[in-house]
């Protein structure tokens, strides 16, 4: 087991990883830029160490500030939480160099499934379900007209290097598909420094569905069942939940052996989410996260299984904590994702927080790093925490979810919490009967203060 | 950054009560810490350099249980306020820091050196890599706030030149 683990992250998951060092008696090193001297990880780690200005480039992404970090404070492995380094083969290899373990994937992992196109062909080799597409990238040389034919508009335009739903463009009919391409191409190359993007069917109505799978780099790998997260705006998950209201037994199992399979064949080592979009009863992959994702907290109060605990523990050499069958999904899970933001205009909203007081009770969870007097900083994302609730069923689920919202207190900066206090109440949602573009028209629909 | 005594020192101290406060009264002389606070078997000691007005806890911690910064004293001025210090030199760099080119070699700096614009103070050593730090501006050393071989992290105050 590890000596100690250095957190190359901030906010609510360094927060998170900070408690599961804790809980195994691993001492914990928080890094932080100075902006976050202040944050509740880096007050309640054993150590800490400033790495740099408030820019992530300077800090919390700079390679050099965090491998000295780790030679200064002796620390044996670093736990890169989401975002940021997380899913950057480089900096897992660079680790590896330096005889320090990255608490993660296999970096050959990470890089195949960082390419969207190869962690398509992937999946499809692995005897996952993919979105009907160009089988590879559309280039300036090919005809993507052609292949958008054969694909059936409307088409969706991805980056080959994009993912977190960046990067994409639909062109409805043929007249927008060359625009498309080239502006896809265009903002891709910016954002990702890689042009490379490829086409796939666009699928009207579809549900987000992610299935959970633990792996322990050997060979064994179990799934964890699935998390519906068609709630989003601008393609950021705001409300996630597990079960699925959209699946059955039958499906379920379907999808999770099909996942577990694949991820035993690769020889996946640690936490991941294979992501479906799901409609007419079918499941397309889009995309693998080989991380731990903000979401988790779903799938843990479901099965029981802290995952960040485990991803510590296989990481340091340990065994899956069960077999699939002794793998229980019980009652129901919502997660809503409060942000730093207008909950009209989504205007971030940096600042102090004169007043915090969460909820708390039976099922109630905040996974937040945030308390009364927290200055949030407007360098880094607007996520203020998690509100996670639990109950034996939906309907359970969601009225302690309602009391819980009206319980919750963050004054002084604006928040989503009204959103979710009006979603909670909403028709739709209650029936679970939405998908991934159902949020946007809500809001399209709204009155605009 | 506040550190915590090792549990080598700790091993070392006596059992008995007045002589550990003793112990812990002289490692604060020694080193450039403002407060050290131990537990060990029951029993919780906190030595602190001239605390005037304590930081007021109350009793029932607020849930996320983060306990205020402790004041810094009014009297003597502790190594935190050093940092505010308009003559201080912050690392630029999270690494160890060295006083000389290599063990055994004359320091860079002393208390009283004048330097120059660009002046070598300090070598900061990641990764097997030694970082000459420069002076930003001509003036006199009147502190050292590090001591070689001493862990840094970025804003780290290394010296004083006024």
């Amino acid at each position: 087991m590890f000596d100690k683990i250095l957190i190359a992250n901030r906010g609510e998951i360094a927060l998170r990883i900070l408690r599961a060092c804790k809980e195994l008696g691993i001492a914990s090193v928080a890094v932080h830029s100075t902006a976050d001297a202040d944050a509740m990880h880096v007050r309640l780690a054993d150590e800490s160490v400033c790495i740099g200005p408030p820019p992530s480039k300077d800090s919390y992404l700079n390679v050099p500030a965090l491998l000295a970090a780790c030679e200064i404070t002796g620390a044996d492995a670093v736990h890169p939480g989401y975002g940021f380094l997380s899913e950057n083969a480089r900096f897992a290899e660079i680790l590896a160099d330096h005889n320090l373990h990255f608490i993660g994937p296999k970096a050959e992992h990470i890089r195949l499934m960082g390419d969207k196109i190869e962690a398509k062909k992937t999946a499809k080799r692995l005897g996952i379900p993919v979105v009907p597409g160009s089988d590879g990238a559309v280039g300036p040389n090919d005809d993507g007209m052609a292949i958008a034919r054969s694909i059936g508009f409307p088409v969706l335009v991805k980056a080959a290097s994009g993912g977190g739903g960046r990067g994409m463009k639909v062109a409805q009919g043929p007249d927008d598909l060359m625009l498309a391409l080239s502006t896809a191409a265009n903002e891709a190359k910016s954002a990702f420094g890689d042009a490379s993007v490829y086409l796939e069917k666009y699928l009207q109505k579809p549900r987000h569905i992610e299935i959970q799978v633990l792996g322990d780099g050997r060979g064994g790998a179990i799934h964890l069942g699935e998390r519906d997260c068609s709630l989003q705006r601008r393609h950021q998950k705001v409300w996630e939940e597990g079960p699925s209201p959209a699946l059955d037994a039958a499906a379920r199992a379907r999808i999770g052996t099909t996942v577990a399979k694949a991820m035993q064949q690769m020889k996946y080592l640690g936490v991941g989410t294979v992501e479906f979009l799901y409609e007419d009863g079918e499941f397309y992959f889009i995309e693998m996260n080989t991380r731990i994702q903000v979401e988790h907290p779903v799938t843990e109060m479901i099965t029981g299984i802290d995952l960040v605990l485990e991803q510590i523990r296989i990481a340091a050499g340990g065994d899956l904590p069960m077999t699939q069958d002794e793998v229980t999904i019980s009652g129901h899970a919502i997660e809503c994702r409060v942000n730093a933001e207008n909950p009209v205009t989504f205007r971030p909203s940096p600042g102090k927080i004169l007043k915090y007081h969460p909820p708390g009770g039976l099922g109630v969870r905040i996974d937040s790093a945030v308390y009364q007097g927290y200055v949030i900083p407007p360098y880094y994302d607007s996520l203020v925490g998690k509100l996670i609730v639990q109950g034996k069923t939906r309907v359970e689920c969601l009225m302690r979810l309602r009391r819980a919202l009206d319980e919750m207190v963050v004054d002084g900066i604006e928040t989503t919490l009204p959103l979710f206090r009006a979603l909670v109440r909403e028709a739709d949602i209650i029936d679970g009967d939405y998908h991934i573009h159902w949020l946007e028209q809500y809001l399209a629909g709204q009155p605009q203060s | 950054m506040a550190r915590q005594p090792d549990d080598k020192a700790a091993a070392k101290f006596p059992a008995s009560d007045s002589a550990l406060i003793r112990e812990l009264a002289l490692l604060l002389d020694e080193t450039s810490l403002t407060e050290i606070e131990i537990e060990r078997a029951g029993l919780r000691v906190r030595v602190a350099r001239n605390i005037s007005i304590a930081a007021s806890i109350p009793a029932s911690v607020p849930a996320p249980g983060v306990a205020p910064a402790s004041s810094a004293s009014a009297s003597a001025v502790p190594p935190t306020d050093l940092a505010m210090h308009p003559g201080a030199v912050p690392s630029p760099m999270v690494g160890t820091a060295y006083w000389a080119s290599e063990p055994g070699a004359k320091p860079f700096i002393e208390v009283g050196t004048k330097v120059s614009v660009g002046q070598t103070l300090l070598i900061i050593e990641a990764m097997k890599t030694m970082n000459q730090i420069p002076s930003p501006r001509a003036g006199t050393i009147t502190q050292i706030l590090v001591e070689d071989g001493q862990p840094v992290e970025f804003g780290e105050p290394l010296v004083i030149i006024e």
